[in-house]
C-alpha cells in the first residue's frame, strides 16, 4: 500500500526535484499523524523541563553559581568546583565509602538472587510457589522510611527484639546503628531483604522459557537437579545475567542514598557518608549548589564510563551486551 | 521416567523449609510491630513479647488518629498518590502509543530523548534549583510533577501496546476514526492490565515518596506522610507533646507503640491494594526489564 503511494507520488511530480518530493511526503506525514504528535507532545515537554533542563543546569559544576543572576549570567570558573571538590579533606573517605557499600551490596546481593531465583524455580507445587513469590515481592513495595523504622526499633540497645534475644544468651546490649563496625553490614543485608524477591522476578521469567527438552536430555545423561541447574539452567539464563550486571554495574556508584540517609548518624558517618548524601548536605542544605553539582557529575560519569567497559568487555567475550 | 532418588528428595526437603523459613522472615517484623501496637505498652515493654499481643489496647492507634501532622501528611499522601497516578498513568500511555507507530516520523529520535533519561541525569542540586525557579517549592506540584513522566513506565506499555494487533486500528479507521478516537475508545479499554500494572507501581511510588519532600517542601503543614513518618519514628515523644499528649500519663501507650501503630497505619494502603494487583505486576516487570 505505502509503496504503491510513494511511486504514484513521485510519478505524478516527475518534473520536480527528489528532495522536493520528500519535503511533500514528510509534511504529508506530519498532518496524517497530527494527532499521534498530539498525544506525544505532553510527554516529551516534560521531559525536556524535569529531565533535560537539570542537565542543562549541571553546567553550574564549572560555574560560580550566583543564587540572584541564574545559571546563564553566573560566572565560568573552569574545573575549580572539581579541585574544591577533591580537596575537601574527607572526600578521599566518601568516595571509598560510596564504592565499598555499593560493591557489597552488588557482591552479595547479585548471586543471592540469581540463587533464590534457582531454588524457587525447583518448587514444584505451583501454589506454594505462587505463595512464596507473593510474600517476597512485598517488601520491596515498603518505603525505605518503614523499613528504616523498623530496623532502628528491632535494633534498639535498650528495647530492641534482637538485643533482648541476645540477652538471653548472656550478651551484652549493643547499640547497631552507631557502631562502625556493624553498620555497613545492616545496609547490606537490610538491602538484600527488601529487595531479593524482587530481583527474581526477570530470572524466573528467563528460566520459564528454557527448553524442557535440555533437561529432559540432561536426566537421561544421569545429571542431579544441582548438576542440572549449573549445565542448563545456568547457561540458558546467561544473558539475562550479563544484561543485569551491567545495569547493576551503572549503578554502583548509588550506594542506595535513601536508605543510608534515613539510617545513618554522625557517629557512623566515617562508614557510612557517601557522595549522595554528601551532596544532600553540602549541596542542598548549605546551599553550595555548584560544589553539589561537580559532586553528582563526577558519579554519574564514573557511573557512565563503568556501563560502556562492561558492555565492552561483555562483547569482546562473544556475549551480546546493553548495545 | 528416572525415579527421584534420595537426594533429590532430599534437596526438595531442605529447598520447601528454606522457603517456608524464607517467608516467615519476611513477613514476622510487620507481624511484630502489629502485635506489639496493639498491645499494653507497659506489659509489652517487659520484654519476651514474640508472637502474640499482650493485654490487648488500641490506644497507640486512638493516639495515631488523633494525630494532627500525621493526619495531615495522609491526606497530602493520598491527594498527591490519587492525582499524580491518573496523571502519570494518563501521560504515559499517550507517549508509549505514540511512540509504539513504526510510521511515526522522527519515532527513534523522540525513543532515544526517552531512553537517554535512564542513563544519564541532572540529578538533585540541578532538580531542586528547577523547583526553585519555577517557584514550585512549597507546592504538592513539586511532589508530582517532577516524576510524572519515567522511561521505563513508557517502555512497559510501549511494548504492550506492540502486542495489539493494528488489524483493530486499521478497521476502525475504515470506519472513520481518527488516531485520537482510536486511542480513547479502543486502545485504552484494551491495556487495562498495563495502565493496572504502571498504576500501582506509580501509586506505590508516590506513596512512598520521602525524599521530594525533604528536598522541596519547608512547610511542616504540607508533609507528605512519609516525612511525618520518618519525624514520629525518630522522635515519637516530641510528635506527641506537640499535641499535648505526654507519654508517662497516658495509659496504655508508649512511644514504641505509638511508632509501630504509625508505621502499621502508613503501610495499610499498600497491603490493601497489593492482593489485588499483584497477578499483573510481574508480567509488567518482566516487559519492561527484558526490553528495556
Amino acid at each position: 500500500m505505502k509503496q504503491q503511494g510513494l511511486n504514484l507520488d513521485t510519478g505524478s511530480h516527475a518534473s520536480a526535484p527528489k528532495a522536493l518530493v520528500h519535503r511533500q511526503r514528510f509534511i504529508k506525514d506530519l498532518i496524517r499523524d497530527k494527532y499521534l504528535y498530539l498525544l506525544l507532545l505532553p510527554g516529551i515537554v516534560f521531559l525536556l523541563i524535569f529531565k533535560y533542563y537539570p542537565m542543562y543546569g549541571l553546567i553550574i559544576a564549572f560555574k560560580e553559581f550566583n543564587i540572584f543572576t541564574g545559571i546563564s549570567a553566573s560566572p565560568w570558573v573552569g574545573l575549580q568546583q572539581f579541585e574544591r571538590l577533591f580537596r575537601t579533606p574527607d572526600f578521599g573517605q566518601i568516595f571509598a565509602n560510596t564504592f565499598i557499600i555499593s560493591a557489597m551490596k552488588l557482591l552479595l546481593g547479585f548471586p543471592a538472587a540469581i540463587i533464590l531465583s534457582l531454588l524457587l524455580n525447583e518448587l514444584k507445587n505451583r501454589m506454594f510457589k505462587k505463595f512464596t513469590q507473593t510474600v517476597i515481592y512485598l517488601p520491596h513495595f515498603i518505603s525505605w522510611v518503614i523499613f528504616a523504622g523498623i530496623i532502628t526499633i528491632f535494633l534498639n540497645p535498650v528495647d530492641g527484639i534482637v538485643n533482648y534475644v541476645l540477652g538471653m544468651f548472656g550478651a551484652k546490649p549493643v547499640s547497631f546503628l552507631t557502631e562502625s563496625s556493624y553498620f555497613r553490614w545492616i545496609l547490606v543485608f537490610s538491602d538484600i531483604y527488601k529487595e531479593i524477591g524482587w530481583g527474581t522476578i526477570i530470572y524466573l521469567a528467563a528460566m520459564a522459557g528454557v527448553d524442557p527438552n535440555l533437561y529432559e536430555a540432561a536426566r537421561m545423561d544421569g545429571a542431579n537437579r544441582l548438576k542440572q541447574m549449573w549445565h542448563v539452567t545456568l547457561p540458558s539464563i546467561r544473558p539475562v545475567i550479563i544484561i543485569l550486571f551491567i545495569l547493576s554495574l551503572g549503578n554502583i556508584l548509588e550506594a542506595g542514598f535513601m536508605q543510608i540517609f534515613l539510617l545513618y548518624n554522625p557517629l557512623v558517618y566515617d562508614v557510612a557518608d557517601v557522595i549522595d548524601t554528601y551532596v544532600y548536605r553540602k549541596g542542598i542544605l548549605e546551599s553550595n549548589y555548584s560544589l553539589g553539582a561537580a559532586a553528582g557529575i563526577f558519579k554519574s560519569v564514573i557511573a557512565l564510563v563503568l556501563i560502556v567497559l562492561a558492555n565492552q568487555f561483555v562483547k569482546k567475550t562473544g556475549n551480546e551486551g546493553l548495545w | 521416567m528416572i525415579k527421584t532418588s534420595l537426594g533429590e528428595k532430599v534437596f526438595h526437603s531442605l529447598n520447601v523449609t528454606f522457603m517456608i523459613l524464607l517467608t516467615i522472615a519476611m513477613l514476622y517484623p510487620f507481624w511484630y510491630l502489629t502485635m506489639y501496637s496493639l498491645s499494653d505498652a507497659t506489659l509489652a515493654a517487659s520484654g519476651g513479647m514474640f508472637f502474640v499481643p499482650r493485654g490487648f489496647s488500641l490506644a497507640a492507634y486512638k493516639v495515631v488518629i488523633g494525630n494532627v501532622s500525621f493526619l495531615s501528611g495522609f491526606r497530602v499522601s493520598m491527594i498527591v498518590t490519587v492525582i499524580g497516578t491518573i496523571l502519570s498513568v494518563f501521560f504515559t500511555a499517550t507517549t508509549a502509543y505514540a511512540i509504539s507507530k513504526k510510521r511515526l516520523r522522527g519515532k527513534t529520535f523522540f525513543s532515544f530523548i526517552i531512553l537517554f533519561t535512564m542513563l544519564f541525569n541532572g540529578g538533585m542540586v540541578p532538580s531542586y534549583l528547577l523547583i526553585k525557579d519555577l517557584g514550585m517549592l512549597d507546592t504538592y506540584a513539586s511532589l508530582i510533577l517532577p516524576s510524572l513522566i519515567g522511561a521505563w513506565n513508557i517502555l512497559v506499555m510501549k511494548s504492550f501496546f506492540l502486542g495489539i494487533p493494528d488489524e483493530l486500528e486499521e478497521a476502525a479507521k475504515i470506519d472513520g476514526a481518527n488516531d485520537l478516537t482510536i486511542f480513547f475508545r479502543i486502545i485504552l479499554p484494551l491495556s487495562k492490565a498495563v495502565l493496572a500494572t504502571i498504576g500501582l507501581f506509580t501509586a506505590v511510588y508516590y506513596w512512598n515518596d520521602f525524599f521530594s519532600t525533604i528536598l522541596y517542601i519547608t512547610d511542616k503543614n504540607k508533609w507528605a506522610l512519609q516525612a511525618v513518618l520518618k519525624d514520629i519514628v525518630s522522635n515519637a515523644s516530641t510528635a506527641l507533646q506537640s499535641q499535648g499528649i505526654s507519654i508517662g500519663y497516658q495509659r496504655n501507650v508508649s512511644e514504641n507503640t505509638v511508632k509501630m501503630a504509625s508505621i502499621v497505619v502508613a503501610t495499610l494502603p499498600i497491603l490493601i491494594v497489593y492482593p489485588f494487583i499483584q497477578k499483573y505486576f510481574a508480567k509488567g516487570a518482566m516487559i519492561g526489564s527484558v526490553k528495556g
